[in-house]
C-alpha cells in the first residue's frame, strides 16, 4: 500500500479532557512542529484538517470539516478519537455528547464516528478513553461509555484494511502519540511493515512490556527492597504499584528524560490498562493482584538459578 | 430592530465542548441575548460514589487535561482534611511546585497560541482590516524588550504556527511539563499527590537545579510576552475595544501558592493559611474587596441547577460546617448529581450540563467571575501580599541572561484596571505568568531552606479513618478549583467539585441571571467587518477565549509552502 499526496487528519474530541492532545504538543521524538512542517520527508504533507482544540476555524465553519469528509471531500483521512463514545441510547430526551451543529443538524459524536469510520484509512483510539473507556467508562459508567474498539468491534477494518489501533494511557505517553501516529503515516506512505498489534490491539513497538519490566528501580524488586512510605526509595509494589499488570513504558521517562512514574517514585496506578479506573487497577494504593507476584517470584527465582549456573560457565568472548 | 441569530457550535481553540447561542441588533451593531452551553456529560461526580477519598486525587484530574494540577492539589487538600493527615512543609513546597509549573504552560498557551491567534496579522487582516493599517503605522513603545518596532510585526508573530511568538511559545510552554514532571512524575494527570503528602522518591538538589534552570526560560519568555502584550493591547483598546466583554467587577478568587509552613489539614485553619499564600483568595463585589477569608468564602458557595440538565430533589445533609458557619441546600457539602438529559437548543428550558454556581452574601445570590484577572484584582487590592500596594501588584523579575532574549532584571506593575472587559483578562493573564514565575522563585527558595534544615519528609503516615470530611480550593489558570469531600464507613459518601470554568460558564440561576460569560456578552458591540449574514462571531469567541475556557493549544496546521519564521531558541532541539 502506499498513499501518496495529502494525508489527513480528522481529531475528534469525544468524552475526553484534551490530556492526549496537550500531551502530543510535549513529544520530542520528533515534535509536533516536525511533523507539520515536515521535517521528515517521509512523512510527506499531512493535514490537521479537523481538531476542536487547535483548528483556528469554528462554529458551522468547523463542523462542516465532518460532514464533508464524510462525503469523501477529505480522502484520504486517518480518524483520531480522543475520548470515550457515549451511548445516546441512555440520554433518553437529551445528548451526551455532541461535537458540533450545521444548519439544523445536530451532530452527535457516536454518529459521526460511525460515519467516518466507513471512509477512514486508520483509525486511530488515543488514550484510555477512546481505547477502552477510560474514566467515563467507570463503575457505575452513568453514559454508558465505550471505547472505540468496543464500538467498532475488533474485526473492523479500515479503507487500508487495518484494524482499531489503540494507543493507551492517560493520557500516553507524548512520544508513545506521536510514534504511533507517525508509524500509520509510514505504512500508508509503503515506508515501513505495518505495526504488529497484541489482543488489544496497541502496537507491540510501544506497548509489548510491562511498566515493571521496564521500571529503572527494578532492581530493588529484585533486591527485595520494598518502600513502605511514599518518598521512600524501593520496589513499590507494597504501596500500591500496578506495573506488574500493565503494558506502558512510562515508568521509564515522561518527556524529554524528566519524570517517569516509578522512576520518580510514584507507583503505577495502571492508567494504561483495559481496567483503568477499575479492579485490578482500584483501589490505587490497593496491591496488585497477589498472583502476578507468585507468578514472577517463581519464574524469577528459577530465572536466578539459571543466570547464576551460566555466570560460572567459561567466559568465550 | 432586525435581528441575527448566531449559533456557534463547536467553539473552537478551547478545551472542552461548547457552544454559544446569541441574538444580535444589527441595526446597534450589539448583542442582546447570550447562552453558553456545554453539551458534553461524563458523570465523575457519580464515578467518586463508593470510592476511597484518595481515588479522587487521580480520577478528578481527568476532568481536564489542560489543568489537572488545580483538581490535584484541592482534591488532595479536601482529602487531607478528610482523612485527618497534614503534609510535611517539603510535601505542600513540592506540591506548589507542580501547580506553578503547570501555570506557566498554561499561562503562555492561553496569551499566545489560544487568545492571541484572534488578534494575530491573519485574523484581523480578516475581520478587523482597519486596524491592520493602523497597525502598520502605530510604533511599539517597549520594542527594547520585545524587539517588536511597530504593533503590526507583534500581530505577526501571533500568526498561528508562523508567527516567532506562536512558535516561541509553543517551544517553551514544554518546560511548565518538564517541570511538572521532575515532581509529579508526569503531566497531563501528575501522580505524586497522595493524602498527606507527595510521593516523590530520592529528592535532591538536582531536582531543583532542573526545576530552576528550566523557571529562567520562563522569566525570560515572560518579560518579552508581557511587553508585547501591554503594546499590543493598548492598541486594541485605542481601536475603541473597551466595552467588549465588559462586566462589572464581581470577582473571585480562593488564593494560590501556599506558604509550606503554614498549610495544615485542619478545616479551622484554612482562613489563616488562606491569607499566607502568595496569590489572595477573596471576593469582589461592585469593585468592593467584601472578603478575604477562604471559610466565608467557601460558606457563602451555592451550586444551583438553574437551567442545567439535571434533577433538582436531594434533601440537605448538612445545616452547618464543622465550625458550625450555616450552610444552604445549595452548598456542595450537600449538592448531589443527577443527570436529567433535555432537549437540545431550548433556550426557554434548561440548555446546558454546567450548572449555576453562584456566591451569597448578604441575601443575594451574586455572579461573580473567576480567573487571573479575578485573582491579580483580589491581590492587588487586599494587601496580603508585600507586593500588593491596594491598587497595583508591583514585583521584580530578575536577570535572565538568556541568549536572544532581555536580559537585565525588570520591575512590573500590574495595575487594576477601570473594569473587566475582553482585553485586560488577556493582560491579566500575561501578567500573571510573570507573577507566578516570581512566586515559583520564592518557593524554590523556601524549599532549598527546607532542604538545608534537614526537613526533607515528604509524607505524614496515616491510618485511613471511617468518617470525615473537607474542603479544597486553589486557582487553576481559569478560575478557582473546588472541592468538596464528605466520607462515611471509608468510602466517598458524596464528591462534589467546581471545575475552574464551571463558574464563569454557568447558566442561568432560578432568578434568571445569567452567568458570567454570558452575562459579558450581553450588550458586547460587535466590531466584525462586512455583510450581516456573513458574520462568523469574531467578537463573540473573543469574549469567551478571553475567559480562556479550559483550553489546550492551537497549532495551525494548514503550512503549505509559507515559510515558517522564527528565530530558534538557545535550546536543545528536544525542548
Amino acid at each position: 500500500m502506499s498513499v501518496s499526496g495529502t494525508i489527513n487528519l480528522i481529531w475528534l474530541e469525544g468524552q475526553d479532557c484534551a490530556g492526549c492532545t496537550i500531551s502530543t504538543k510535549q513529544a520530542s521524538n520528533p515534535t509536533l512542529i516536525d511533523v507539520l512542517v515536515g521535517t521528515i520527508p517521509a512523512l510527506g504533507e499531512i493535514r490537521l484538517v479537523f481538531h476542536p482544540t487547535l483548528m483556528p476555524d469554528w462554529g458551522e465553519d468547523a463542523a462542516k470539516v465532518l460532514v464533508d469528509a464524510a462525503d469523501g471531500k477529505y480522502d484520504p483521512f486517518v480518524l483520531v478519537l480522543e475520548g470515550a463514545i457515549p451511548d445516546e441510547s441512555k440520554a433518553v430526551g437529551g445528548v451526551f455528547c455532541v461535537v458540533g451543529e450545521v444548519g439544523e443538524r445536530i451532530l452527535k459524536l457516536e454518529d459521526v464516528v460511525r460515519d467516518l469510520s466507513k471512509r477512514c484509512a486508520a483509525a486511530v483510539a488515543l488514550g484510555s478513553c477512546a481505547s477502552f473507556g477510560g474514566i467515563p467508562h467507570g463503575s457505575p459508567n452513568p453514559t454508558g461509555a465505550r471505547g472505540l474498539l468496543d464500538f467498532l468491534g475488533k474485526d473492523w477494518k479500515s479503507g487500508l484494511g487495518l484494524p482499531v489501533v489503540c494507543v493507551p494511557g492517560c493520557p500516553p505517553r507524548p512520544d508513545n502519540i506521536i510514534q504511533a501516529l507517525g508509524s500509520l503515516v509510514l505504512v500508508a506512505r509503503g515506508v515501513t511493515p505495518v505495526p504488529e498489534l497484541d489482543e488489544w490491539h496497541r502496537p507491540k513497538f510501544l506497548y509489548g512490556y510491562t511498566a515493571h519490566e521496564l521500571c529503572p528501580i527494578c532492581g530493588f524488586y529484585a533486591e527485595g527492597k520494598d518502600a513502605h512510605a511514599f518518598g521512600e526509595l524501593g520496589c513499590l509494589g507494597g504501596i500500591g504499584c500496578k506495573g506488574i499488570i500493565t503494558n506502558c513504558n512510562a515508568s521509564t521517562s515522561w518527556t524529554d528524560g524528566y519524570g517517569g512514574c516509578t522512576r520518580t517514585g510514584v507507583p503505577c496506578f495502571g492508567c494504561a490498562d483495559p481496567n483503568f479506573p477499575d479492579p485490578p487497577t482500584s483501589p490505587f494504593f490497593a496491591k496488585a493482584p497477589a498472583m502476578a507476584f507468585v507468578k514472577e517470584t517463581f519464574a524469577g527465582n528459577w530465572g536466578h538459578f539459571k543466570m547464576g549456573l551460566a555466570r560460572l560457565k567459561r567466559r568465550k568472548i | 430592530m432586525a435581528v441575527r441569530e448566531l449559533t456557534i457550535e463547536p467553539i473552537t481553540r478551547i478545551e472542552g465542548h461548547l457552544g454559544a447561542h446569541v441574538k444580535i441588533d444589527t441595526d446597534a451593531r450589539k448583542i442582546t441575548d447570550a447562552y453558553v452551553y456545554s453539551p458534553m456529560f461524563r458523570g465523575f461526580e457519580i464515578i467518586l460514589v463508593g470510592r476511597e477519598p484518595s481515588e479522587a486525587i487521580m480520577i478528578t484530574q481527568r476532568s481536564c487535561g489542560v489543568c489537572p494540577v488545580p483538581h490535584a492539589y484541592s482534591s488532595a487538600m479536601a482529602v487531607d482534611q478528610t482523612y485527618k493527615v497534614s503534609p510535611p512543609p517539603m510535601a505542600v513546597a513540592l506540591r506548589v511546585l507542580v501547580h506553578g509549573a503547570e501555570q506557566l504552560y498554561d499561562a503562555e498557551v492561553g496569551v499566545v497560541n489560544l487568545e492571541g491567534c484572534d488578534y494575530s496579522e491573519t485574523l484581523v487582516k480578516k475581520f478587523n482590516p482597519d486596524w491592520w493599517e493602523e497597525a502598520e503605522k502605530a510604533n511599539a513603545e517597549r520594542v527594547d524588550i520585545h524587539g517588536y518596532e511597530k504593533i503590526s510585526d507583534i500581530m505577526r508573530a501571533l500568526n498561528p504556527f508562523t508567527g516567532e511568538l506562536y512558535v516561541q511559545s509553543l517551544l517553551i510552554q514544554k518546560a511548565g511539563h518538564n517541570m511538572a514532571a521532575i515532581f509529579g512524575a508526569k503531566h497531563p494527570h501528575v501522580h505524586s499527590f497522595v493524602p498527606g503528602g507527595i510521593s516523590k522518591a530520592n529528592l535532591s538538589p538536582s531536582d531543583f537545579e532542573a526545576y530552576l534552570t528550566l523557571l529562567m526560560r520562563h522569566i525570560a519568555f515572560s518579560k518579552k510576552l508581557v511587553a508585547a502584550t501591554d503594546d499590543l493591547l493598548d492598541f486594541v483598546l485605542k481601536q475603541g475595544y473597551e466595552d467588549v466583554g465588559t462586566r462589572e467587577a464581581n470577582l473571585f478568587s480562593v488564593g494560590a501558592y501556599d506558604a509550606p509552613e503554614q498549610y495544615s489539614a485542619e478545616y479551622s485553619d484554612i482562613g489563616k493559611f488562606g491569607k499566607a499564600r502568595l496569590v489572595s483568595p477573596g471576593v469582589i463585589l461592585n469593585g468592593e474587596l467584601v472578603t478575604t477569608d477562604l471559610v466565608e468564602i467557601n460558606v457563602g458557595v451555592r451550586e444551583f441547577i438553574g437551567r442545567g440538565w439535571y434533577e433538582n430533589d436531594w434533601e440537605q445533609e448538612f445545616s452547618t460546617d464543622p465550625l458550625g458557619n450555616k450552610i444552604e441546600r445549595e452548598h456542595p457539602w450537600n449538592k448531589r448529581t443527577k443527570p436529567k438529559p433535555g432537549k437540545y437548543g431550548d433556550w426557554t428550558g434548561a440548555y446546558s450540563w454546567v450548572t449555576a454556581s453562584r456566591w451569597f452574601k448578604g441575601g443575594k445570590s451574586h455572579v461573580v467571575e473567576l480567573g487571573p484577572l479575578a485573582r491579580m484584582w483580589v491581590t492587588a487590592k487586599a494587601g496580603l501580599v508585600p507586593e500588593s500596594t491596594g491598587n497595583s501588584l508591583r514585583f521584580e523579575l530578575p536577570a535572565s541572561p538568556i541568549p536572544g532574549f532581555f536580559a537585565e532584571k525588570l520591575e512590573l506593575e500590574w495595575k487594576i484596571p477601570e473594569k473587566p472587559n475582553a482585553v485586560e483578562r488577556i493582560r491579566a493573564r500575561a501578567y500573571y505568568l510573570a507573577y507566578t514565575a516570581y512566586c515559583m522563585l520564592k518557593m524554590v527558595g523556601s524549599a532549598l531552606e527546607l532542604l538545608k534544615a534537614g526537613k526533607t519528609e515528604v509524607w505524614t503516615e496515616y491510618e485511613r479513618p471511617k468518617e470525615g470530611m473537607g474542603f479544597g480550593a486553589v486557582e487553576a489558570m481559569r478560575g478557582a478549583c473546588m472541592h468538596w469531600c464528605v466520607m462515611k464507613n471509608g468510602k466517598i459518601h458524596n464528591y462534589q467539585y467546581h471545575a475552574p470554568s464551571t463558574w464563569n460558564l454557568s447558566c442561568r440561576d432560578p432568578e434568571g441571571q445569567p452567568g458570567p460569560v454570558e452575562d459579558a456578552l450581553l450588550q458586547t458591540p460587535v466590531t466584525e467587518a462586512g455583510d450581516v449574514d456573513g458574520w462568523k462571531g469574531i467578537d463573540v469567541v473573543r469574549t469567551v477565549r478571553s475567559f480562556d475556557p479550559c483550553l489546550g493549544c492551537a497549532v495551525h496546521v494548514h503550512v503549505g509552502n509559507k515559510v515558517v519564521r522564527h528565530k530558534l531558541l538557545p535550546y536543545p532541539s528536544n525542548f
